[in-house]
């Protein structure tokens, strides 16, 4: 019983120690940005990399979850006879939550990974010790770009979903189901506020998700164990400490932004 | 620093290390190990797997700490250098890992253009000169366009060694470069170190197990075991001094100094038979 108890305190150090390395890691990240900014070509690399090359994801995911949102809300609001109400609702859902933490969720998936494999290889293969070797910062040069590309890179990619799910809504509402399209648009403009749901909504909590995965990210990319098996291994953390982390923080946000 | 391991840059010793010691995961790697380096030589350092002779590479370049000791470099002492002033000695150390470490989104000539883009803000033209003469230099100036992929082991150690001499360093730290070599791409490794340590006067130190490459090449052998340097001098005769040591490493004997069998607990008692190592 009691090594049970033991290996379990282990597990929840381990944990702790874990997240407190990775507070470490982004103080170092952060100082490492003055520094950073002589390569700018290469955050620019990784913006295309980790933004333009995301767009095909999250543009067929924000179509799909913005045609399904509306079929689901049509169907419950025609009990009541509240049809008319459904493009607000599903511009609110979008904005306020499906937005930013799909979008973040995708990014996990799609950006966070390539981030932290390629890392965790450039390790394995002796590349990063290489840069230091040539008097070149991995901090500034490898970790502090896609760092930078992940934050700037989320908040747009939010900004594209929410617009591919409102027009997902709108085809299924108004050209399938019948919707009246001033309806649509009027009731979804009379409700959302610019402040409330596109600023708290979908840039802030974006821009925060986009720099939890990031971290999180290159975090696993440059403490992973230089083997195969590591990198493997430090992938799905990512995915899984990322995911974890998006739908805890959006909890905390919502209730603070409310 | 102390006033007996305080070097001079015209000293005729570049890397003079003294009571180096380093602990890892509990075992004593370096014990109060003391190590010169001489300028302009070829040193080879030798020694069996997991002595530490990476290690000791790693120290020299301030990509690992010791426990205690002075590593002093060209007259600087790397353990007490801030960031700024290591990055600038290490502009000066050129090091060519085992596996080459090519930066694999690169091609051939990015990979060697790679140190003069982030130090110098030399016009293109320049830049494409110098990277051309250095892998004149190794062999490859017609491989300038192929990615680290599509090279074969000794063609990436060549390109690992021209991105290495790209900034015309004053030491090459050479981690086993003769490793998974067919003759011909050994021959050439070799010629080349041979060439940069003639005609440039570069200090080199390899880590390497090949007695017989390590004859052609170097001008002085440091054999470590132990933690120390158990024996030191020149390729030819450092075979036949008659020390333990060196009677097993370079006669290849399977028992000696260095155990066959790792440390363990007596056979008897691991296999559960009663009363087996009283």
């Amino acid at each position: 019983m009691s090594e049970r108890l033991r290996q379990h305190d282990n597990v929840v150090i381990q944990s702790l120690a874990q997240i407190g390395n990775c507070g470490l890691f982004l103080l170092a990240l952060l100082r490492a940005v003055p520094r950073s900014l002589r390569y700018m070509r290469e955050t620019v690399r990784q913006l295309w990399f980790l933004g333009a090359m995301s767009l095909t994801i999250i543009m067929v995911c924000g179509l799909f979850v913005g045609m399904v949102l509306m079929l689901q809300l049509y169907h419950v609001l025609s009990i009541f006879g509240g049809t008319s109400a459904s493009g607000m609702v599903v511009a609110l859902s979008v904005y306020r939550e499906l937005g930013p933490v799909v979008t973040a969720l995708l990014f996990a998936g799609r950006a966070g990974t390539s981030i932290t494999a390629e890392i965790g290889l450039m390790r394995a293969t002796d590349q990063i010790d290489a840069m230091e070797m040539m008097a070149v910062d991995p901090m500034a040069y490898v970790a502090t770009p896609r760092f930078l590309a992940g934050l700037v890179a989320m908040p747009l990619l939010c900004c594209v979903f929410c617009a591919m799910a409102i027009f997902g809504g709108h085809l299924v509402g108004v050209t399938w189901l019948g919707i009246d399209n001033g309806t649509f648009w009027a009731n979804m403009t009379s409700v959302v506020e610019v402040r409330t749901d596109i600023v708290n909504g979908v840039l802030f909590k974006s821009l925060a998700f986009g720099a939890v995965v990031s971290l999180i990210a290159v975090f696993q990319g440059f403490t992973t164990p230089p083997t195969s098996e590591g990198v493997a291994y430090a992938t799905t953390r990512t995915v899984v400490a990322s995911s974890i982390a998006i739908l805890a923080l959006d909890f905390v946000l919502t209730a603070f932004l409310m | 620093m102390t006033d007996s391991v305080r070097a001079t840059p015209d000293d005729s010793t570049l890397v003079r290390i003294r009571g180096l010691t380093t602990v890892l995961n509990g075992k004593t790697l370096f014990d109060r190990m003391d190590v010169d380096i001489p300028r302009g030589k070829v040193t080879a350092i030798m020694g069996p797997s997991g002595t530490g002779k990476t290690t000791l590479l790693k120290h020299i370049t301030g990509q690992m700490r010791a426990d205690a000791g002075t590593i002093v470099v060209n007259g600087q002492n790397v353990p007490e250098l801030p960031r700024e002033q290591l990055y600038k000695l290490r502009e000066g150390i050129g090091y060519l890992f085992q596996n080459s470490a090519l930066l694999t989104d690169f091609d051939v000539f990015e990979n060697v253009a790679f140190p003069l883009r982030q130090h110098t803000r030399l016009p293109e033209v320049l830049i494409r000169n110098l990277v051309l003469l250095k892998l004149q230099a190794v062999g490859l100036r017609g491989a300038a366009r192929l990615l680290p992929s599509e090279l074969s082991g000794g063609m990436a150690r060549r390109v690992a060694l021209a991105r290495a001499i790209v900034f015309d360093p004053m030491l090459i730290l050479y981690d086993e470069p003769f490793v998974g070599l067919d003759p011909v791409a050994l021959n050439q490794v070799l010629k080349l170190i041979r060439t940069l340590n003639h005609t440039l006067g570069i200090t080199s130190v390899l880590v390497a197990h090949e007695l017989e490459a390590v004859k052609q090449v170097a001008d002085h052998v440091l054999l470590i075991a132990n933690g120390k340097v158990v024996a030191q001098g020149d390729p030819r005769t450092i075979a036949s001094d008659g020390s333990p040591w060196t009677r097993q490493f370079f006669g290849g004997e399977a028992d000696g100094p260095v155990p066959f069998q790792y440390p363990a607990e007596d056979l008897g008692r691991a296999l559960g038979f009663a009363g087996a190592g009283k």
